[in-house]
């Protein structure tokens, strides 16, 4: 089996069957990915809980934890929430890049 | 709400080696999560081995050796400019994934010599023998020390010599993240603050008589509204505003970090969606944590895993030995479930029909 690679999502095991309550073990993500997320997912009006958590600080993985209202599927939250903040991403960068272009600031250019 | 506005950036102020800007409409975790990637996921060069020929200073090796790795070395364009070493095919070094300096100094007057970045040579490189785009990507001074035989830039002191002591040492500076070593973080500070008037009460201050007069105000201030003496604490507000000042050592400019600090969050977004994507692969997971490392130890069925968590191991199929942690999904379960009840659990999980209809996105 595949051994030296760790997944980078895994299913932790008591989700139900159809994933309307299920904790994803994301491999080699921190508080800058599981804070985020968790955010995403609590816009979500489908969701009804949404909690991360890093199990040992020595390990590189985080677990998030999603349950949803009316059976509805946790992983296309997830995969919501992640195309969410893609977007934002996105938007920022474009934000920036206008207001760099507008020039409305102090510049100092040194000499060098 | 203005939970609905869309987020702006406004930059205040664009320094050579800082930026400082406003970000606004966007929530707190993401805010943070900005900032973190700006500190510790961006890829520089650092030194990171260093060959001792010949030591003579007062110094110990690695008293320098550890100073050399903390010289910010000029990395722009570095996430393609370059590889890393892991990723590379060569052995321990080449072309592609290190950059080679040498420092050789010796001190032959009867002065107290200074040692610094200026001395450090990079080596033109020499084992490359497959093609590889990175080296066009670089610039024509990437690797060197930031700042080196420009005039207002003052060197950085290795260390001091006097006459008839000798530095020799041959560094490889590698590509990293500061994840791994601070060394190579691209940011010496990045300012973060919402709030400025502690409105939202997510501190409080330490004072000895006054408050408002021990902890004054900054700049970011005049941006917000002071409250006013009657004001009622609003407990539903939320940070929306996020003032950011990002300072760089000169391994990348201000403008690049936040840049690729927004694309290397894009970046980690798209790993993730590709993993929970990869169908085939998640699938053979959800089954696979349970043979995949139990196989040895354990039938992989749902009774292995009952033992397991009675055994109070319990930090399942994943996590390995090392780590005495409850039961994996302990926390998201009701509580109170024993042992027995995740046995019963894990076994429904064992059933390969639930797994592919578990993954029907």
């Amino acid at each position: 089996m595949s051994s030296q690679t760790t997944p980078k999502v895994q299913i932790m095991k008591g989700a139900t069957p159809n994933l309307s309550a299920a904790t994803y073990q994301i491999h080699d993500e921190s508080h800058t990915m599981g804070n985020a997320l968790r955010w995403m997912l609590l816009k979500n009006p489908h969701v009804e809980f949404c909690g991360y958590s890093v199990p040992h600080p020595s390990e590189p993985n985080i677990q998030v934890r999603i349950q949803m209202y009316d059976e509805h599927s946790s992983l296309e939250a997830l995969l919501k929430a992640l195309g969410d903040l893609d977007d934002l991403c996105v938007a920022v960068g474009e934000k920036y890049n206008e207001s760099l272009k507008a020039g409305e600031f102090e510049r100092w250019v040194e000499k060098s | 709400m203005n939970d609905e506005l869309e987020p702006t950036v406004r930059i205040r102020q664009l320094k050579r080696d800082k930026v400082n800007f406003v970000l606004e409409n966007v929530d707190l975790a993401f805010a943070n999560s900005l900032r973190r990637v700006m500190m510790a996921d961006l890829p520089t060069v650092a030194i990171d081995m260093v060959e001792v020929e010949m030591n003579t200073t007062v110094l110990p090796d690695e008293f320098i050796a550890h100073r050399l790795g903390m010289i910010p070395l000029v990395s722009a364009n570095c996430d393609e400019a370059m590889r890393y070493t892991r990723d590379c095919t060569c052995i321990s070094s080449c072309a592609y994934c290190s950059i080679i300096l040498m420092l050789n100094v010796t001190c032959h007057e009867a002065i107290t010599m200074d040692i610094t970045s200026n001395h450090l040579e990079v080596m033109p490189m020499t084992d490359f023998d497959e093609g590889g785009e990175e080296l066009t990507k670089r610039g024509q001074d990437f690797g060197h020390p930031v700042g080196k035989n420009q005039p207002n830039v003052p060197p950085i002191l290795i260390c001091k010599i006097r006459k008839g002591q000798e530095l020799r040492v041959k560094c490889i500076a590698k590509k990293g993240i500061a994840k791994e070593h601070a060394k190579w973080s691209p940011c010496s500070a990045v300012a973060f603050e919402y709030d400025p008037y502690n409105k939202f009460r997510h501190t409080s201050y330490w004072f000895e008589v006054d408050e408002k007069a021990e902890w004054p105000v900054g700049e970011n201030g005049r941006e917000e509204d002071p409250p006013r003496d009657d004001e009622e604490f609003d407990f539903n507000a939320k940070p929306r505003k996020f003032y950011f000042d990002v300072e760089t050592d000169g391994s990348l400019g201000p403008q690049e970090v936040v840049m690729k600090g927004l694309s290397e969050l894009q970046k980690k977004l798209a790993n993730l969606i590709l993993g929970l994507k990869s169908q085939p692969e998640v699938d053979m997971l959800t089954g696979g944590d349970q043979t995949g490392m139990d196989t040895s130890v354990a039938p992989a069925t749902g009774g292995g895993w009952g033992d397991n968590i009675g055994g109070g191991g319990g930090s399942g199929g994943w996590g390995g030995s090392s780590s005495p942690r409850p039961g994996a999904g302990g926390w998201g379960n009701s509580p109170g479930t024993g042992g027995s009840a995740w046995g019963g659990g894990a076994a429904g999980w064992g059933s390969p029909q639930q797994q592919s209809n578990g993954w029907n996105v």
